[in-house]
């Protein structure tokens, strides 16, 4: 198996969009959704398809700015963008939409968003340690089922809940695995590789094809561990990536620290590890092991976001970390003032090199980011001869 | 008779508006040049490295290696090596002076703090990249606006009894103000002196912000200005380390000391 993906997020979504169709000609219906807190088993219970709508590109951007400022998240507008343009394939074909109550910009920015679909969002408590979140939380669950069941027009039973459960912590495992032979020094998969095939195999309609395909790579990896076939040079600095910017098509720092002579080894956050090991505990009853499993993803905008900082300070151990990568974009009020803390981490308890970039989704600063990714390579490289590093074998 | 010489290192650093080159050997720096870099950045480190090696008395070939930085390093196809300016001018300083800890380099289009390891190699940095204020772009437009040269705007400002107060910092914005301060009747220097304690300000809380260890060393071209240095001394409570080169020319000749470095 090749492990390279040519296809940009827009060649990815046209293929998706197209096996859409044809399942809702056949009679699927389709969930529209847009963070890592929306629980997808819901769906899969129902027998619908999701389909996530974030924008991560620039060029839809310019429209929303007709209706949003300009100084919003990129996210957001591309987001609005994609809702709004008519040139989306994804976003006509779904049913139905769902959000959630993040952060600011997107809550507001649904309000105009539901003008175009029936959309439901969920109210995320933002203090998930306090006893009254999973309650709260829990109800917002059940809430959710029923918009689903509403709008998809199937009942979700709990044996439909168990086994979507069941279906998606496989895939989890799976991905978790494909993740963890990542600790091998050096890597036998590159960051941004690794980061093009699991955002293009996400996009399948087909779930046993989408495990099929995850079961393939991650025996590729293994066969080529096995082989001591790497994807790179073990000079190579190891980089931990944190907040945003690693999925396709908003990849552009993730790209340039590759280009510059980096590896990225581990993601932490949306698109990395930690949303992938967290399993939803099958034993519970479902609907309250779901509401659980999600409120323990660490976004920037729960406080205290402690476990985020936990996970950071786990995964710089387990995968050899040289340095940290701290990725926020413009305007994301939440991830910026939390980067103090994960320097602080990084710089204070490990004395690792820590770059925060704060960025959007244009090319525009990519000349200056550039000597900052080089400078964040070089303090690693050039500087810090006494940290020697260790080979980890797993 | 031939004289045996030693081996020669250069250092290129071409950044937004100005080129810069300096020839080491192992006795010390042999010359330096700075020229403007105009639209073509190869071209720039070209001429500003024939001109240093002109100086010098040397041929091209007599360079044993070459390292780039600044912006245009990127496009500098004659170099052994590119090195980004944040690591030279880190090299360059410390070599001038083993005491400094942190760095101040206020460049063409952007500034930057650096703070070094024992062993002078960067351990971490903060930069400005976002926009031209308080940058040497930023002074030659007010220093049009003010009709003065650049050079004069550091000597004026120094009369300054009672600067004036600049609320933008913006390249854009600040210019308009200065040409209404300029006609609400206040004076040149105060002006100028308004302007400095402005940048001083901004770049100052980026060097807060990174934390500064002294001694701390103020480099790049808008250190020669001495009104700008006199407000950020004063801001950060702190004097500037002497530095006994021209610190426009840090970058290159840290590019310099790390060609002779890499080749052993």
């Amino acid at each position: 198996m090749e492990l390279k993906q040519d296809k940009t997020i827009g060649e990815v979504r046209t293929d998706v969009a197209l096996d859409i169709e044809i399942a809702k000609e056949k009679g699927a219906k389709v969930v529209g959704c847009l963070c890592s807190y929306f629980p997808q088993e819901m769906v899969l219970a129902s027998g619908a398809i999701s389909v996530g709508l974030c924008g991560t590109t620039e060029e839809r951007i310019e429209l929303a700015e007709e209706i949003l400022p300009a100084d919003q998240c990129p996210m957001v507008k591309a987001t609005y963008g994609r809702a709004i343009s008519g040139t989306c394939l994804l976003f006509p074909l779904a049913d139905c939409i769902v959000g959630e109550t993040t952060c600011d910009g997107r809550k507001k920015m649904y309000e105009l968003m539901s003008r175009e679909k029936p959309m439901h969002v969920m109210e995320l408590p933002q203090m998930p340690d306090e006893k009254e979140a999973l309650v709260h939380w829990t109800a917002e669950v059940r809430k959710l089922k029923s918009f689903i069941e509403y709008h998809v027009g199937e009942e979700i039973t709990d044996k439909g809940l168990r086994n979507a459960i069941k279906q998606i912590n496989e895939e989890r495992r799976l991905l978790k695995e494909i993740h963890r032979c990542r600790r091998y020094h050096p890597v036998p998969i590159m960051g941004l590789d690794l980061v093009g095939l699991s955002t293009m195999f996400s996009y399948s309609v087909n779930r046993e094809i989408y495990r099929k395909q995850l079961t393939m790579l991650l025996e590729e990896l293994k066969q080529r561990i096995a082989r001591e076939e790497f994807a790179c040079s073990p000079e190579r600095p190891r980089i931990l990536w944190t907040g945003l910017g690693n999925s396709l098509g908003c990849d552009k720092v993730l790209r340039l620290v590759e280009e510059c002579g980096g590896v990225v080894v581990c993601q932490e956050g949306c698109g990395g590890i930690t949303r992938i090991e967290d399993m939803v505990d099958e034993e519970k009853d479902p609907l309250e092991a779901i509401a659980e499993r999600y409120l323990r993803v660490t976004c920037s905008c729960m406080t205290p976001n402690t476990r985020r900082f936990e996970d950071i300070d786990r995964l710089i151990s387990e995968y050899s970390i040289q340095g940290v990568i701290d990725l926020t974009w413009q305007s994301c009020h939440t991830f910026n003032i939390e980067s103090y803390r994960v320097g602080e981490l990084v710089k204070g308890k490990y004395g690792l090199p820590f770059l925060h970039v704060v960025t959007d989704f244009s090319q525009s600063d990519i000349g200056q980011l550039r000597v900052r990714v080089e400078g964040f390579l070089e303090q690693i490289t050039l500087g810090n001869k006494d940290a020697s590093h260790k080979c980890l074998q797993c | 008779m031939k004289i045996i010489r030693e081996p020669v290192f250069a250092g290129i650093d071409v950044g937004s508006l100005t080129a810069k080159a300096v020839l080491v050997d192992k006795g010390g720096i042999l010359s330096h040049a700075i020229i403007d870099t105009g639209a073509n950045p190869e071209k720039a480190g070209k001429t500003v490295f024939d001109k240093a090696l002109g100086k010098a008395g040397y041929r091209r070939e007599e360079v044993r290696q070459i390292v780039g930085t600044g912006y245009g390093r990127v496009s500098l196809s004659f170099v052994d090596k590119a090195i980004t300016e944040l690591t030279c001018h880190a090299k360059g300083v410390r070599y001038l002076n083993r005491g400094i800890m942190t760095v101040i380099d206020i460049g063409g289009q952007d500034s930057k703090v650096i703070r070094l390891n024992r062993d002078g190699s960067m351990a971490d940095f903060a930069m400005n990249d976002r926009c031209a204020a308080g940058t040497g772009r930023f002074l030659e437009v007010m220093a049009r606006a003010l009709e003065v040269g650049l050079e004069e705007l550091g000597r004026i400002s120094l009369r300054s009894r009672k600067p004036s107060l600049i609320n933008s910092m913006c390249t854009v914005f600040a210019e308009s103000e200065v040409i209404s301060l300029l006609a609400s009747g206040e004076e040149k220097e105060d002006v100028a002196a308004g302007l400095h304690l402005g940048i001083a300000k901004r770049v100052g809380n980026l060097a807060k912000r990174l934390g500064i260890k002294e001694r701390v060393g103020f480099v790049g071209g808008v250190a020669k200005n001495k009104g700008l240095r006199d407000a950020l001394e004063s801001f950060l409570g702190i004097g500037f380390a002497p530095i006994v080169e021209d610190p426009q020319i840090t970058g290159a000749l840290g590019a310099a000391v790390l060609a002779s470095e890499t080749h052993g």
